[in-house]
């Protein structure tokens, strides 16, 4: 067994990282999905509003919601009327606003060995000293920062978006800790969840459209939160958040775990043509 | 072996310092396998196998892919990025001191100095395959593993790869190469094995064709009379000629009717088949 080297993960990441740069196709859709993700949520609280004429406090939509989550979600404290649904909403949006990105990054991910065989660069890459486990880190790190940069950019246009169109002091409400913790801990941890397991796949399948389709499954489970807290049906708080991230964590750990075992050099080599 | 297939069985043959092996064998007769194996990228299921001094097992095969170059049967460049930073990625990969300077050193070798900043995409087949023989040589190897190192290029580009194959054995490199053509075969190799499964011969060229000759000898004697015999091998030749001499005739010229190659490999694989 040899040590875990860095300078190798960096040297493979660094060289997927300036393939994805010098590859448009990948970096526009993922950008725009950004934007896409970002649509909803102004949708709902600007521009539905400013067509029908109302305020969402007028409209009486996501009143009761809001209302609702008042001791559960501290961000909400102190609020009332229209800054308060609208708060109430950038808060439940941000779980879609968090997911997007993570599907972007995922589509790199399932090309991240697939990817590597197909153009045939997979056999000198495997005759190198990598390791297994630093093939593995490198193929999900470029991924990773690429889904991070893109997360945290949404969150920074919800939050320019509430500071330009929202009731005053509504982007202050916004960027507390439950924000903090949904695009600082958990975010990162479930894109990396979602990455490993795409890389996994990757790994295993010899067609990149089955390890997407494996991925979606991880995202299935977040997306059905988000609707239930949508419809009032659960309020996720800072507590549950936490809670989440620290089951990603154990997850991550498993996947790692598992991703080494499942990676056979021998059957990648001599069963994918 | 791959599940129940034999890919390789009771193959024993070494490399010396500065020599040429070639491997010859139909398709499927397990060269590339062997190579693989010999790169460290895949562990027999039985047998030994020892590279520069290093048993190789799964705990060494890391350092022992460390220590070998490999030319893969496709080039497999990333063809978005230049050459310069193909090489530059694999040089940190194997963890070389100054990487930067390893590549302008291989590029030299390869006669591809002038050439680092274009893109390895739109480069010609031969010069890809140069490109590749220089990721192969990155790390100063002694030994190198090239699989079928001219397949598909024009005769041009096929000379120069020779002559660079020839150029690496006079560095006192020990190179094993495969190939289907067995014109270069003769030319490069100092000894060749041939492969189906099985080793069924691994001698110098001149012994491989004489070996089983299965041909004739042409015996001219004083005054122009000839005489011709069937012979199964070249080792019968003296004592056809020491009969004639008992036998009081006067030999001008002894002219073994040398076969081709090819005639001895096809007689090899063929009675296999």
């Amino acid at each position: 067994m040899t040590p875990f080297k860095w300078y190798r993960v960096t040297a493979l990441a660094g060289k997927d990282a300036r393939e994805l740069l010098r590859n448009p196709g990948a970096i526009i859709p993922a950008v725009l999905m950004v934007f896409a993700s970002l649509f909803p949520l102004f949708l709902v609280i600007f521009l539905v509003p400013m067509i029908m004429g109302k305020t969402l406090e007028q409209s009486g939509e996501f009143s009761e919601e809001a209302a609702n989550a008042v001791g559960r979600i501290p961000e909400l404290a102190g609020l009332s009327g229209n800054a308060l649904v609208q708060t109430f909403l950038f808060h439940q949006f941000s779980l879609l606003v968090m997911l997007v990105p993570i599907v972007s990054a995922t589509t790199l991910a399932t090309h991240a060995v697939i990817g590597e065989k197909q153009s045939k660069a997979l056999e000198p890459l495997l005759a190198t000293p990598i390791s297994t486990i630093e093939l593995l880190a490198a193929k999900t790190l470029t991924p990773f920062l690429f889904a991070l940069a893109l997360t945290w950019a949404a969150a920074a246009l919800e939050v320019a978006g509430a500071i330009a169109l929202g009731e005053p002091g509504v982007w202050r409400s916004i960027v507390g800790p439950r924000l903090l913790i949904l695009f600082g801990v958990l975010g990162p941890l479930v894109v990396l969840a979602s990455l490993q397991v795409s890389v996994i796949t990757s790994s295993r399948a010899s067609d990149p459209r089955s390890a997407q389709q494996l991925t979606a499954l991880l995202i299935l489970p977040i997306t059905a939160v988000f609707v239930a807290q949508l419809l009032g049906l659960v309020i996720v708080g800072p507590a549950a958040l936490l809670l989440g991230a620290l089951a990603c964590l154990i997850l991550n750990v498993v996947l790692a775990w598992i991703g080494v075992r499942v990676f056979q050099r021998e059957s990648i080599l001599t069963r994918w043509r | 072996m791959f599940d129940a297939r034999v890919a390789v069985r009771d193959v024993s043959l070494s490399v010396n310092a500065g020599e040429i092996v070639t491997l010859l064998g139909p398709n499927g007769a397990g060269k590339t396998t062997t190579m693989r194996m010999l790169a460290g990228l895949i562990l027999p299921t039985a047998g030994r196998i020892s590279i520069d001094g290093i048993e190789l097992t799964d705990a060494t095969a890391a350092r022992a892919r460390g220590s070998v170059g490999l030319l893969t049967e496709a080039p497999g460049l990333w063809e978005r990025l230049s050459v310069h930073i193909n090489l530059l990625t694999y040089a940190r990969l194997q963890g070389v001191g100054d990487p930067a300077a390893s590549v302008s050193e291989a590029l030299t070798h390869v006669d591809l100095l002038d050439r680092a900043n274009e893109i390895a995409g739109k480069l010609s087949k031969g010069l890809k395959q140069r490109v590749a023989i220089a990721r192969a040589l990155l790390h100063k190897p002694r030994i190198l593993l090239l699989d079928e190192p001219t397949a598909g290029l024009d005769p041009a580009s096929a000379r120069h790869v020779r002559d660079l194959i020839l150029g690496l054995r006079s560095e006192g490199r020990a190179i094993l190469v495969t190939t289907h053509n067995l014109g270069e075969a003769e030319e490069l190799s100092d000894r060749i094995a041939v492969l189906k499964t099985d080793l069924l011969a691994f001698d110098t060229p001149a012994k491989l064709r004489n070996a089983r000759a299965g041909g004739r000898v042409i015996i001219e004697l004083e005054g122009g009379a000839r005489r011709e015999f069937d012979i199964a091998a070249t080792g019968e030749i003296p004592a056809i000629v020491a009969k004639l001499v008992a036998d009081g005739a006067r030999i001008m010229r002894v002219t073994p009717d040398q076969r081709s190659l090819e005639d001895a490999y096809l007689d090899l694989v063929g009675a296999e088949r």
